[in-house]
């Protein structure tokens, strides 16, 4: 037993003692170091809901953020994983390829993005422009109309390499014989994948979109160093806002409640999963 | 009859090869989407100030390292912040992991599965949900605004996938094995240091792998936990290359590739150990 103790103490003070506090926190009005803490009740939730656009705005652009992501991901990490399965020869060229954004840190990719998106002298515009198609130039990261856009490119960007992995195991455990029963039947490599590969990618579908939803909750540092959340309030999202509201107006206490209101959301995403990998067999 | 047969299997041969030539296209097509970023990062950290002028597409002219030296200079003592910060987390996660994942493996005690749910529900918890008693303790124990602050961190936040990666990995490992051992005369200690820590080298490869990389390119931590260099990460101080002079982005771009070099070797050369951990870590939980 004595084995299990580091990991108890870590784990108990750093998630539930810290998740305590951060739950009594957000019942308070503190305001900061030195500053007093005051029992409120549900004052700064009832707040977040019926007082603050913001949070509303914050609330809604990581929702959408995290459809349009999820929602490109999921088809492009299948159809990639399609195209990978296919035995051409260069199948693992190509496989690192599209999970080498992966390795790159999320401040590394918003120095790259940075750089692609800028309107006059970014690489995205200037390539338009040489070729011909001046007119499709963007404003990009710059307008409040496509900052939220312009971010999901670049979480697209970074992560479909892992949802074509988790594809790609999920069409190679597809049983052999199944696969050999389509081609007996005479199926095309379409019908094969409609009809068989496909409708068997259920837990494959469920992981990526469970990880996926919990990472568009958290990332903070690729909205962060990129748009700050704006222009105006545009691709402000609940990770940036958290981190305003605390750190640059001290108002920690708020900053709290919205830290307790983002784990009740991954725990509303990640229990009914895990209870679904459980009864899957808990392999 | 055999004309049509003919026929047939020379429409199969030009619609396969066909297939295949589309999906060549489209691979690298989508190549071109995932490299581009990459290659524009690296273009522009060899360019001189002067040929940054010229256009982002313009290839830089000649190899020059100047941009380098020139971020070097301000990421170097943070990059060896990250490399002592991140190789001690890996190591210290990775062995109470192994050592948690182990008894969660072979003891299968009363309340032992919602202990390990319990555990294992840490990986899932966002940052922003602890970030403030976090900064808060780390300043009560003295170590606010060092790299410990930053090792203890990464290590307890580590220590629920590391757990699961080494409980689904001892899993499978035959209890008889164990058992023959303790007919021996081995203790727990003894079972776990001469049988399981030699046959589970290859999961500390991949689980090391996974909380390396990880670790390295966090930054939230190193925001919150540290101020200036003496003990910030190196993802901090690359952030902070920015906006220093408007005209900088082949220092910025030369800083952000060198504190990619790690991870990307590690990529490129275990990429396969890179896979094992992530379908560890998603697949089977």
């Amino acid at each position: 037993m004595a084995f299990l103790t580091p990991a108890l103490v870590l784990v108990v003070t750093f998630v539930y003692v810290f998740l305590g506090w951060s739950g009594w926190l957000s019942l308070t009005d503190w305001k900061g170091l030195g500053g007093s803490a005051e029992f409120v009740g549900f004052k700064n939730y009832i707040k977040m809901f019926t007082n603050d656009r913001i949070f509303i705005k914050s609330l809604k652009n990581t929702l959408v953020l995290s459809g349009i992501f999820i929602g490109v991901t999921v088809p492009l990490g299948l159809f990639n994983a399609i195209l990978l399965d296919l035995g051409l020869k260069a199948r693992r060229l190509f496989r690192m390829i599209y999970l080498i954004p992966l390795s790159f840190s999320f401040v590394v990719s918003a120095t790259m993005w940075l750089w692609m998106y800028a309107p006059e002298s970014g690489a995205i515009n200037s390539l338009l422009r040489i070729i011909g198609l001046g007119s499709l130039t963007q404003p990009w990261i710059t307008s409040s109309s496509q900052s939220i856009l312009s971010l999901a490119i670049i979480y697209i960007w970074q992560f479909s390499g892992f949802a074509t992995l988790v594809y790609y195991a999920g069409i190679a455990s597809v049983p052999q014989q199944l696969l050999e029963a389509a081609l007996v039947d005479g199926a095309s490599t379409f019908r094969k994948y409609v009809s068989v590969v496909i409708p068997l990618q259920r837990p494959a579908t469920i992981t990526t979109v469970v990880l996926l939803l919990m990472y568009s909750l958290r990332v903070f540092d690729l909205v962060w160093l990129t748009t700050g959340g704006g222009p105006g309030y545009s691709s402000q999202i609940l990770a940036t806002y958290m981190w305003r509201v605390t750190f640059n107006r001290n108002q920690f206490a708020y900053g709290s409640a919205i830290g307790i209101l983002m784990f009740f959301l991954s725990m509303a995403i990640i229990i009914p999963f895990l209870a679904i990998v459980r009864r899957r067999g808990e392999a | 009859m055999r004309k049509r047969k003919a026929a047939l299997r020379k429409w199969l041969q030009v619609h396969i090869s066909q297939q295949r030539y589309m999906s060549y296209v489209i691979l690298i097509a989508l190549s071109f989407f995932y490299l581009f970023p990459i290659y524009s990062m690296i273009n522009t950290s060899l360019k001189t100030a002067e040929e940054l002028a010229y256009g982002p597409l313009q290839p830089a002219g000649k190899l020059y390292l100047g941009a380098y030296s020139e971020a070097f200079q301000r990421i170097r003592k943070p990059f060896i912040n990250s490399a002592i910060m991140a190789i001690s987390a890996t190591i210290l996660s990775s062995v109470i992991g192994a050592m948690t994942g182990y008894i969660l493996s072979r003891y299968r005690f009363r309340g032992s599965s919602v202990l390990f749910f319990f555990i294992i529900i840490g990986f899932y918890v966002a940052p922003q949900s602890i970030l403030i008693p976090l900064v808060r303790f780390m300043g009560m124990l003295g170590i606010y605004n060092t790299y410990f602050a930053l090792i203890l961190t990464h290590t307890a936040y580590g220590i629920p996938i590391t757990t699961l990666l080494f409980r689904n990995y001892f899993d499978p490992i035959p209890s008889s094995l164990v058992e023959s051992a303790q007919i021996d005369g081995c203790s727990v200690m003894g079972v776990f240091t001469r049988i399981m820590l030699p046959l589970s080298l290859p999961a500390f490869a991949v689980v090391g792998i996974f909380q390396f990389t990880n670790i390295w390119n966090d930054y939230l931590y190193g925001l919150t936990l540290t101020q200036g260099v003496a003990s910030q990460p190196v993802t901090v101080a690359v952030a902070n290359l920015k906006g220093t002079t408007v005209a900088a982005w082949n220092v910025h771009m030369a800083g952000a590739f060198m504190s990619s070099i790690p991870v990307l070797v590690i990529y490129l050369f275990f990429l396969r150990l890179i896979i094992k951990g992530l379908l560890l870590g998603s697949v089977k939980e």
